[in-house]
């Protein structure tokens, strides 16, 4: 996980305390994520890395830490790496 | 609910459970007989001439040409006889498919494949092993002759009666309405049973185009279906005895056990393919970076709409679904019980309304430039063209007088 990562997840945990680093166990709906703005942060996610993650990742899986998603981000930028 | 005791799928592949990569949109259990590259092949080609074949309102030739290079038209063909051996399912899952980027190509191809199981579940021995072999080599594309000037539309009706002559059966029937009429190989026809027969004692009969003049009397400019060229006829010929499929004046049993509902599974499959393909591109629209820029996706509008189109789909998909299970479980007796017509028909009327409910809701979220334009990407135009011949295609208006009827025969309301 890098930086830009935290910065980008930060504005969509209201339950994240500011002086609180992230780490991959923190369970996003603990923080304050639902479902609602599930597809915001995914929007958000999507524009900073450039990088669609395919629908059958778009799961609870996926959005259930901040680690899983983040791996999803990163197999979406290797995909497409990939492609290229 | 019990089971037929006949097989009518002997020889057909059972369903099992797909691989994600086989799995279509419709999400049927699809069985392991097609090769999904074909489907690929087919639905490609469609997209590629939708554009054109509408505006010009022409049939899509190409597309036919690759359902009989890929061996697709004998998709409903029993192995035995040469063909794929798929299920309904699996009749229903590529024509969902192919309707999700040209609805023309996919009823064309839903409607053959229903006179397809029509000859395989009801023709004589003689004139299967004469006939679905060429089906299944991609050789005859079949057309149904059903509608006749004067009787109103209803299907279990006839007018113009088949003659015996020494050992031909003497055909001439006008229909004012032959889909792909022009391009048939072969038409399935129904005719009354005889000059003495009664217009309720109807025939089904299949003409091989080497046996009968085929003439188009008139032309097809519609609102939408344009590709389908579905044009008034002139058949006039004669044919063997053993042509007559199933039994003489009993047409009815077929359309109880397979005709009737194999067209509103068929077509159900094509409309929910055309309105789930128009509501995909517009997601993917709405879920571009481009696009994300210029809307707010958070308003609640929006989502209230795209909610309500989602579960128009959803309503229809899971009727479908349930009115597969039932076709495939049923007998001639269980179909032909009132609950089990009266499901048939609420798939037809619902998928017919509500497909096109939701498209026309697309347009709305969309607005002007990439709804209501023919040259958007979209294609939200040519759907909502499309999609209002449903309600049309075997009017809505004549199924519901008939579940009308049947409501008060089911006095217990048992559903099935």
């Amino acid at each position: 996980m890098d930086e830009k990562f935290t910065t980008v997840l930060r504005p969509h945990l209201p339950f994240l305390p500011a002086d609180r680093q992230l780490s991959d166990s923190d369970a996003l709906r603990d923080l304050g994520l639902n479902s609602m703005q599930a597809i915001e942060v995914l929007f958000a996610v999507e524009d900073a890395y450039g990088a669609v993650i395919p629908d059958d990742k778009l799961n609870d899986e996926t959005f259930a830490t901040v680690g899983s998603l983040w791996q999803a981000v990163e197999d979406a930028m290797q995909r497409q790496e990939v492609g290229r | 609910m019990s089971v037929t005791t006949v097989d009518p799928c002997q020889g057909m592949t059972p369903p099992n459970m797909m691989t994600p990569d086989a799995l279509s949109p419709v999400n049927l259990y699809r069985s392991a007989a097609i090769d999904p590259a074909l489907v690929r092949d087919v639905v490609t080609v469609a997209r590629e001439q939708a554009i054109r074949s509408d505006s010009d309102a022409v049939f899509p030739v190409t597309v036919l040409n690759r359902m009989r290079s890929t061996r697709l038209l004998g998709l409903a063909v029993p192995t035995a006889f040469g063909g794929i051996g798929g299920t309904v399912e699996d009749v229903m899952a590529v024509s969902h498919e192919i309707s999700r980027v040209c609805m023309a190509s996919g009823m064309i191809f839903a409607m053959h494949c229903q006179q397809v199981t029509t000859m395989v579940e009801h023709a004589s021995p003689e004139l299967a092993a004469r006939v679905l072999p060429r089906i299944a080599q991609g050789e005859v594309y079949l057309a149904s002759v059903t509608t006749e000037p004067g009787k109103g539309g209803y299907l279990l009706t006839a007018q113009a009666a088949v003659e015996r002559d020494g050992d031909r059966l003497l055909v001439n029937r006008m229909a004012p309405v032959v889909t792909g009429g022009e391009h048939a190989d072969g038409f399935l026809i129904t005719m009354r049973d005889g000059q003495d027969g009664t217009a309720n004692q109807v025939s089904l009969v299949y003409a091989d185009v080497s046996d009968v003049s085929a003439q188009p009397l008139g032309g097809w400019d519609s609102l939408g279906m344009r590709a389908t060229r579905s044009v008034p006829m002139r058949i006039v010929g004669s044919v063997p005895p053993e042509n007559i499929v199933g039994e003489p004046g009993k047409f009815r049993e077929i359309v109880v056990r397979t005709f009737g509902p194999l067209a509103h599974l068929g077509w159900a499959a094509c409309w929910l393919g055309t309105a789930g393909g128009a509501l995909a591109r517009t997601v993917m629209l709405l879920r571009s970076p481009q696009e994300r820029k210029r809307r707010d996706l958070s308003s609640d509008l929006l989502r209230t709409r795209l909610s309500k189109i989602r579960q128009r789909l959803d309503v229809v998909h899971a009727m479908m679904a349930h009115a597969t299970a039932v076709y495939r479980t049923g007998d001639t007796t269980t179909l032909g019980a009132p609950n089990a017509q009266l499901l048939m028909n609420a798939l037809k009327v619902t998928a017919s309304e509500q497909c096109l409910a939701a498209v026309d809701e697309l347009i709305e979220v969309v607005g002007m430039r990439h709804g209501y334009l023919k040259d958007s990407s979209l294609a939200l135009e040519r759907a909502l063209r499309d999609l209002r011949s449903a309600a049309l295609n075997y009017s809505n208006d004549r199924l519901h007088a008939v579940d009308g009827a049947l409501v008060l025969l089911d006095s217990e309301v048992r559903f099935v």
